[in-house]
């Protein structure tokens, strides 16, 4: 017991003098907000995964969704994680990345103006805040489950060491961090999977005793059910989650982009981005597997589970020996850790670039904002604080704050799609679209009483698209000055010498001259192309043996 | 004007700990008598028949106190205690025997019996109650057009990006 507690306390005052160590180097807001530009592929990699799974989407409520549910959960890990990936990496990073943003709305307010980016900048608000609440409540009930010690006191020594290292290190601290942390939870979770599967005589054991002496239906082992299942008929998971949630969650998720705008490169950006599918594709085994097994053993060895979201952390104290478990919990601390630095990172960047700046203090110095930055780090992890208790009381955590992404994410692609690829698309429609697809989003949820949030997601997604295109060709196209860089039929090489201009501008630094562009071709085990597509074959065999 | 926001604030969370602890006290008591009854197959294990009596005794009598009124208060205004509800009657069997076992001394059966008791008072996957996949034409039309789509999509809208870039940026 006292061995766990050590290694706990020893690795919160490592991450604790880590992240005042990394804040020596921070000097301006470009180093606060993306990190200097200058992190390698590798660590775009590592900090993506490490930013995805924390304790809510990873371990503990995405895994508690999978004890509820069963193999289902692994589809976000399975194809549509990959596939968002992939397809972000590829074509929408690209396209933030030359336009030297800070934040995914300066992206839409370029697009579109300011009216739409306000608005889903707030939106996203309201979700990082009510996502970090539920990681401190979801890590305060682990270190409850797990060490004994109580709720609060845990969740408060939580907020003090993260919001301390984000706060000083800005996203440097946190990119950083999140790739130790990365290797962390790799080598200190797996071991779980290996030591279930013996215990239950392997899949085939596990199959054994669910299917035939439980008489459970095969869909509790499946990752694409039939379209009668009430947590996720497989067609609308495809539709639904695949194509507009994940990939807008990839493309639109303010913690994921900034990562990548935080690359030393576009290429890194991109491989960092398209190569985060390989540890996302594994998640599946570290929190998914490990909790379909989980009835199982609890049935067996009379373990008690009070509720899905606790399941995972009621396995690890009862199976593991001592010293494994220090290990385990520092994994899952560098989860939950991670994950909330990245998402109080991103909120304090959206709400300085995006509000303070734009609306309240124009033209202050870069020193100004970098403090404000400082500040609005601080106010927002001391809400979420206050939001725990609310947290406490829903049932399924997962369920809320996927409601809420979907009702966001269905007109975000609409509009984004249509951003990029259609250079008709103009203000007045996209707002119009936007703001239609996020009220049909709510009046089928609110009235129409539809729980699934794929559907609720699809759905939006198809009314944006629709309003968009009929309100934009009613009113006047926008000027071809206005979205030179931001479409696909772009002139990015005469794009260059602006971007870099404002970017110069934005580091404090001064170019007097465009760069001669010098184009290096990578080494092959670097190839984009050949990671994209091993990384599918792969999720097609997963689909073969699982689906 | 700062000093009436942090006092707010503070008051604020205050009301909303206070709402959160039902959920807690209902996770808390389930627990305790899930251990006590592990504490009985510690002791009958070691042969301390009395030890195990004496936690016996204990689960049972917070079975009986708190969680049992707990669910059959909590039924009638919040489905989340349905599933408790419907094992009231498994786990009181449960009980009797592991109760007739200790008391006979009959240490045999005492650790499965036990194992589900405290299964039954746990929260069991939802996903145990859906029913067999069942697939009709209309599943099928639906799959295969998603599927179909998609690819007649991808390679047509693939094939006009690649287009324009190579419109833009002739090959070299």
């Amino acid at each position: 017991m006292y061995s766990n507690l050590i290694i706990t306390g020893v690795y919160l005052v490592l991450m604790f003098a880590a992240g005042l160590f990394f804040s020596k180097n921070i000097k301006n807001t470009s180093d606060y907000f993306l990190a200097a530009r200058s992190a390698p592929w590798f660590w775009i990699m590592g900090s993506i995964w490490a930013t995805n799974i924390g304790f809510l989407h990873g371990y503990l409520a995405h895994g508690g969704a999978a004890y509820e549910w069963g193999l289902i959960q692994a589809n976000f890990e399975w194809f549509q994680g990959p596939f968002g990936y992939i397809i972000s990496g590829i074509f929408f990073i690209a396209f933030y990345w030359r336009a030297g943003i800070y934040t995914v709305p300066q992206f839409l307010e370029r697009r579109y103006g300011s009216a739409l980016s306000t608005i889903y900048s707030f939106a996203w608000l309201i979700i990082f805040v009510v996502t970090i609440a539920a990681e401190l409540y979801l890590g305060g009930m682990f270190l409850k489950n797990i060490l004994g010690i109580p709720f609060w006191p845990t969740v408060f020594v939580l907020t003090a060491v993260v919001g301390t290292y984000t706060l000083m290190g800005g996203l440097g601290a946190a990119i950083m961090m999140e790739f130790v942390q990365f290797i962390i939870m790799m080598l200190g979770t797996m071991p779980l999977l290996f030591i279930l599967l013996n215990m239950v005589g392997g899949f085939t054991g596990l199959k054994n005793v669910l299917l035939t002496q439980w008489g459970i239906s095969s869909q509790y082992f499946t990752v694409l059910p039939d379209i009668h299942h009430p947590y996720g008929p497989g067609p609308w998971i495809i539709l639904g989650q695949c194509f507009v949630v994940t990939l807008g969650w990839c493309a639109g998720h303010q913690s994921m982009v900034q990562r990548n705008l935080g690359a030393r490169s576009i290429y890194d950006a991109k491989l960092g981005y398209v190569v985060a599918s390989i540890p996302k594709t594994l998640g599946a085994f570290l929190y998914i597997v490990p909790m379909v097994i989980a009835p199982v053993i609890f049935s067996q060895f009379g373990i008690f589970v009070e509720k899905s979201d606790a399941a995972y952390g009621k396995l690890i104290i009862n199976l593991l020996p001592q010293g494994m478990l220090g290990l385990f919990i520092a994994g899952l601390l560098s989860a939950g850790l991670s994950s909330i630095s990245s998402v109080l990172n991103s909120s304090s960047t959206m709400v300085i670039k995006d509000f303070y700046e734009r609306f309240f203090v124009k033209g202050k110095s870069d020193h100004h904002y970098f403090i404000a930055g400082r500040v609005a780090t601080f106010s927002i992890i001391a809400v979420s604080l206050l939001l725990v208790p609310v947290v406490l009381k829903v049932y399924l955590i997962m369920w809320l704050e996927q409601t809420l992404i979907a009702m966001v994410l269905g007109p975000f692609m609409g509009i984004l799609m249509l951003a990029i690829f259609w250079k008709r698309a103009n203000k007045p429609g996209s707002l119009a679209g936007f703001l239609t697809g996020g009220a049909f989003a709510i009046f089928l949820q609110q009235v129409m009483g539809v729980k699934i949030f794929f559907q609720i997601s699809w759905w939006s997604f198809v009314v944006t698209l629709a309003v968009t295109i009929v309100v934009t060709l009613l009113t006047k196209p926008p000027s071809r000055e206005k979205i030179e860089g931001l479409i696909w039929e772009s002139d990015f090489k005469a794009k260059l010498g602006e971007v870099v201009d404002h970017r110069a501008e934005h580091n404090g630094s001064r170019v007097t001259g465009v760069p001669v562009l010098v184009l290096h071709k990578p080494a092959w085990y670097l190839n984009l192309k050949y990671w994209a597509t091993a990384i599918l074959l792969i999720q097609i065999v997963l689909l073969f043996f699982f689906g | 004007m700062k000093k009436y926001v942090v006092v707010s604030a503070g008051l604020l969370f205050l009301f909303m700990v206070q709402a959160a602890r039902g959920q807690e006290k209902f996770i808390d008591v389930r627990q305790n008598m899930a251990d006590n009854l592990t504490a009985v197959k510690t002791a009958v294990k070691a042969a301390d028949w009395a030890g195990a009596l004496e936690k016996f005794r204990t689960a049972r009598q917070i079975w009986d106190a708190d969680v049992k009124p707990i669910i059959t208060e909590g039924v009638k205004s919040d489905t989340q205690f349905q599933e408790y509800f419907d094992r009231i009657v498994e786990v009181e069997a449960g009980l009797d025997t592991v109760g007739r076992l200790l008391e006979s001394r009959n240490g045999a059966e005492v650790e499965a019996k036990i194992n589900a008791v405290i299964w039954g008072i746990s929260h069991h996957p939802r996903g145990f109650k859906v029913p067999n996949p069942k697939y009709t034409v209309w599943d099928w039309i639906f799959g295969l057009g998603i599927g179909l789509g998609f690819c007649v999509f991808a390679t047509f809208f693939g094939l006009h990006l690649r287009r324009s870039y190579y419109r833009r940026y002739k090959k070299s």
